[in-house]
């Protein structure tokens, strides 16, 4: 059989954001691929060099829309490490609100997806509209269906009173009928585990080699979760399990994904009736001194790092961050090779893709 | 299979989730991030809004007689961060969001207002006037005493306390 060359990307109507694909393919199968990012670079690291430490909490929001909490969050936990800033613990609990409520919307956004790829449009758009709950939840809480701007240096900016803890609390009931339900579909529908069951393996040695992070590794059986391995805000007081699935498939990284989400919604309910009262910031203005720092936390799509370096003024001198499809689009290589073309956009989207994040 | 046809009926007997809009009312939440209001007798011209603003929508002019502060809605990111930051809360974000507009328009949509400078009781030299919400922020109450200090600029402020001091001295 011969082999010839065929280009996907980097405008691809099943792609969610612009990247090039060179795949070697011989009749039906990919032999071979080569990955060219760089379509949606904008310069944000340099612009983060110019602007002081308050502006750059709203320009990392901006980074991506879906984890558009974790990059703020993790950022200022970064300037709070560095000038041993402890947050009031009503903050912290906090936190993890924002986190966790971003996790769940992301995670049903990226097996909304995987519906609409395999052909199921119905699944796609109940699994949105189950979605839209969580939408609203932001809107009401934040008052923005996107961009939380939950956090400054030094804590929150928002609080729970109890009438919106209430609606919280309602709303997260709502959600694990949804949740339960659709996760069921997942697991059972014989549509979808037609297209998805043995699509794209990521054996769990190639997922350590390749270094995988989040839903992507735990599919591959790999346990980690920087949640539970270096635990910040208050994941140290929370009671959750790391989910993890062994098959490595396609259908096995959206089953983390929905179970996560489960487990976001007990999360977000633990952090309503544990959260102390108290103050939600700290009321001085920060002290940022010279020095470095590192933060890390558990975004929606796996481990995201940032690193800090300050010469004591209030614009940062060097300011990076390492997010999660950095090193899980390498592992393409190993999830497309031996598969059908047909699938290319079903497994790209299968480790969540954010291309804006990491190029930025 | 089955499972689903059930999720489909439920929704198609649901009816639509849309909202009707703009021919029906729309879904707005208290505290929504909208349109930015300035309460220009509420500033005291920290300018901390003007510094942690992330698109520079926010600038100031200080001219002899008055401060001008200007914010254009086509550069602010409605992050709120201003707000948060703003001890008096002359700068809050409403819950407005119809910004839509025409092209023409564009330089128009901005909240502007002015803070006329006062002179100052003991020199004469105009200054900022301290907003009451400052005082109700600072103080809980006010006497006669801090009423007049609030009226000097620092420099005279700075030279009656150093004589309040020297009187408890002697």
């Amino acid at each position: 059989m011969s082999s010839y060359t065929i280009p996907v990307g980097p405008l691809h109507v099943a792609l969610e954001e612009p990247m090039y694909f060179r795949v070697e393919a011989q009749g039906e199968m990919v032999v071979g691929l080569d990955i060219t990012a760089g379509h949606v670079h904008r310069g944000i690291e340099a612009l983060a060099m110019t602007r002081n430490f308050y502006q750059n909490i709203t320009l990392t929001e901006r980074l991506c829309s879906l984890c558009s909490n974790s990059h703020p969050s993790t950022y200022c936990m970064a300037l709070e490490n560095l000038a041993s800033i402890r947050i009031p613990e009503r903050a912290e609990y906090l936190r993890v609100i924002a986190d966790e409520i971003k996790r769940v919307a992301s995670n049903l956004f990226n097996c909304a997806i995987l519906g609409h790829i395999i052909g199921f449009d119905s699944l796609f758009k109940h699994v949105m509209e189950t979605r839209e709950i969580m939408q609203d939840v932001k809107e009401t809480i934040y008052g923005n269906r996107m961009d939380l701007a939950a956090n400054c240096i030094g804590g929150v900016k928002y609080d729970l009173d109890e009438e919106r803890s209430k609606y919280l609390w309602q709303q997260m009931e709502r959600m694990k009928k949804h949740l339960d339900e659709i996760y069921a579909l997942y697991c059972k529908n014989s549509f979808v585990r037609l297209r998805t069951e043995g699509v794209g393996v990521l054996s769990k040695e190639d997922a350590l080699r390749f270094a995988v992070v989040g839903p992507v590794a735990r599919g591959s059986g790999i346990d980690y979760d920087v949640r539970q391995k270096s635990p910040y805000a208050a994941y140290d007081r929370l009671d959750f399990e790391v989910q993890t699935e062994n098959g490595g498939d396609v259908l096995c990284r959206a089953k983390v994904r929905l179970r996560e989400a489960q487990q976001a919604v007990r999360l977000i309910q633990q952090c309503v009736t544990d959260m102390p009262a108290g103050p939600t910031c700290i009321d001085t203005p920060p002290e940022i001194p010279a020095g470095e720092a590192i933060a890390k936390s558990e975004a929606p799509r796996g481990e995201l790092i940032y690193y800090l370096r300050t010469d004591g003024s209030d614009i940062p001198e060097r300011l990076k961050w390492r997010v999660p499809s950095y090193m899980n689009w390498d592992a393409l290589k190993s999830m497309l090779v031996g598969d059908k073309i047909s699938d290319i956009a079903l497994i790209v989207n299968s480790i969540d893709p954010c291309i804006s994040c990491t190029e930025r | 299979m089955f499972s689903f046809l059930k999720i489909l009926v439920r929704n198609l007997i649901q009816g639509p989730s849309t909202d009707p809009f703009p021919f029906g009312e729309t879904f707005t939440p208290e505290g929504l991030r909208g349109r930015v209001r300035f309460d220009a007798s509420a500033c005291v011209g920290c300018r901390m809004c003007e510094h942690v603003c992330a698109g520079g929508a926010i600038r100031f002019e200080q001219s002899e007689s008055e401060l001008r502060f200007t914010l254009w809605h086509n550069s602010c990111t409605f992050c709120g961060l201003c707000q948060h930051y703003c001890k008096t809360k002359a700068i809050v974000l409403t819950e407005d969001w119809h910004l839509s507009h025409r092209q023409e328009e564009k330089y128009a949509m901005v909240e502007q207002g002015t803070v006329p400078l006062a002179p100052c009781l003991g020199c004469g030299i105009s200054m900022i006037p301290v907003a009451d919400e400052l005082m109700r922020v600072a103080y809980r109450e006010t006497n006669q005493d801090i009423d007049r200090l609030r009226r000097l600029c620092p420099d005279c402020r700075r030279k009656l306390g150093i004589k309040g001091v020297q009187r408890c001295k002697m």
